[in-house]
């Protein structure tokens, strides 16, 4: 078993959070806030407001006039949209790198975070969801784990997957018992220690809903259906494969049936384009 | 079909995605689908041709959204498998001389009859090559593994990796 300590080491090893996004998502917070206090925040930080422009321009937002500066990115795209093309800023370094050892090639573990944040965001608005937030960025950082789990699983791939085939349990609860702690639980710590809310934290923590889940807790749902889903297309899945469990109630209760989830996939799958384009542009 | 640019004799990848299919007759050309889920990828080739070609569908049934099978045929299972025969046999391939490799397929842990997109692909693969009257030389579908799978038209060997593992030729 690897030592806990040297796992937990790996955390200091993540990119920090700028706090200009901490300052963005206080503001996404509070429903006083106005797009001139986010435009006014974001325009003393020349590297995201280059970003910020670049993503905005990418073929995902398909506007028909050039953006070229921040108070025409909120004009045009609205606060919730740049908000959340904040948070991507924020996820984008240490989910690009290749995880070796959930065999996934660089790049691929950010498109899953991109494409399963922007599909949560999607059922969020489907469902009326308040924290459109929040579900968003909780979905863009529940992989966080496995960036620093990563190469500690690498010496132990083949006892996780023998354990998975064998017990019939979970890639999660395999990590937990061969490695001694899961990648969604070292995500809840991360999360604590870069500050997040409780909520958050405890989102990521059971973001396979391993440890149950609260049936009116559709917030969480949503990010369980988006992940879900983006595993059946295969977007950015490594070693890990499918081995998670599936809750039906969950889709009932978002009342999903088969043919609105085949279309949300379907959906998707037609904007990949315009998302690989977004991602790019990070 | 695909424009790849290379040096004399290097082998190029060409990467099939989500909802695409790609088919070639370069001998340098590898065609690859990588991370199949519940998706399914079928490569088609015809030894004597020395034509290939590669589907990677997402959904069994294009009545789910007729437009979007307009389109994109290749997001689909029933109007995907006729789209990839025939750019195969306008390439001059012949159905009766291809050899067939179907792999992906997967699903989710208890995962029963609902959403079972994975379950439901395997079947309509089948369906699809027994009515085109085409037999499946090997096939590995279903677990709650990712598959990643490559044809060389070079000589037809296809490689197939459970992500994890080594890529073993079959």
């Amino acid at each position: 078993m690897t030592d806990i300590d040297t796992i937990m080491k790996g955390i200091d090893g993540l990119k920090p959070i700028p706090q200009v996004t901490q300052k963005v998502m206080a503001i996404a917070g509070n429903e006083m806030s106005s797009a001139a206090d986010l435009a006014d925040i974001i325009r003393y930080d020349p590297a995201l407001t280059a970003n910020l422009l670049k993503m905005c321009n990418s073929a995902f937002f398909g506007l028909s006039r050039k953006i070229e500066s921040i108070d025409q990115a909120v004009a045009y795209l609205g606060m919730d949209q740049v908000v959340d093309m904040v948070i991507m800023n924020l996820g984008s370094e240490n989910l690009k790198r290749p995880q070796k050892g959930y065999d996934l090639r660089e790049g691929e573990l950010w498109k899953h975070s991109v494409l399963s944040a922007l599909m949560a965001r999607d059922i969020a608005e489907k469902k009326s969801l308040r924290n459109k937030h929040l579900i968003f960025t909780a979905s863009l950082l529940k992989d966080i784990g496995k960036a620093v789990l990563s190469k500690h699983i690498e010496n132990y791939v083949d006892e996780i997957e023998t354990a998975v085939r064998d017990r019939n349990i979970t890639f999660q609860d395999a990590e937990s018992l061969i490695i001694g702690i899961d990648h969604a639980e070292l995500g809840a710590i991360i999360a604590e220690k870069w500050k997040f809310s409780g909520r958050m934290v405890d989102i990521i923590r059971n973001h396979h809903l391993r440890s149950g889940w609260k049936e009116d807790d559709l917030e969480l749902a949503a990010i369980y259906v988006a992940d879900t889903l983006c595993m059946i297309m295969g977007i950015g899945v490594g070693s890990d494969g499918l081995a998670y469990r599936f809750h039906p109630k969950v889709m009932e209760k978002l009342q999903f049936s088969d043919t609105d989830l085949q279309l949300i996939m379907a959906d998707f799958a037609e904007k990949m384009h315009e998302v690989n384009d977004l991602l790019q542009t990070r | 079909m695909s424009i790849a640019y290379k040096q004399k004799g290097e082998y190029v990848n060409i990467i099939v995605g989500v909802s695409d299919m790609k088919v070639s007759n370069d001998a340098d050309a590898v065609l690859i689908a990588y991370s199949l889920g519940s998706c399914i990828g079928i490569t088609v080739y015809d030894p004597v041709a020395k034509v290939g070609g590669m589907l990677h569908f997402m959904l069994p049934e294009s009545k789910l959204d007729e437009g979007k099978a307009q389109k994109n045929p290749f997001m689909f299972a029933d109007t995907g498998i006729p789209g990839l025969l025939e750019a195969v046999c306008n390439l001059g391939a012949k159905k009766e001389r291809l050899k067939v490799v179907v792999a992906g397929g997967a699903q989710v842990l208890d995962q029963k009859a609902f959403l079972n997109i994975g379950k439901r692909n395997q079947m309509a693969v089948k369906e699809m090559l027994s009515k085109h009257e085409i037999t499946i030389d090997y096939e590995e579908m279903g677990g709650n593994v990712n598959r990643t799978i490559k044809l060389s038209i070079r000589n037809g060997e296809t490689w197939l990796k459970t992500l994890g593992q080594e890529f073993r030729k079959i």
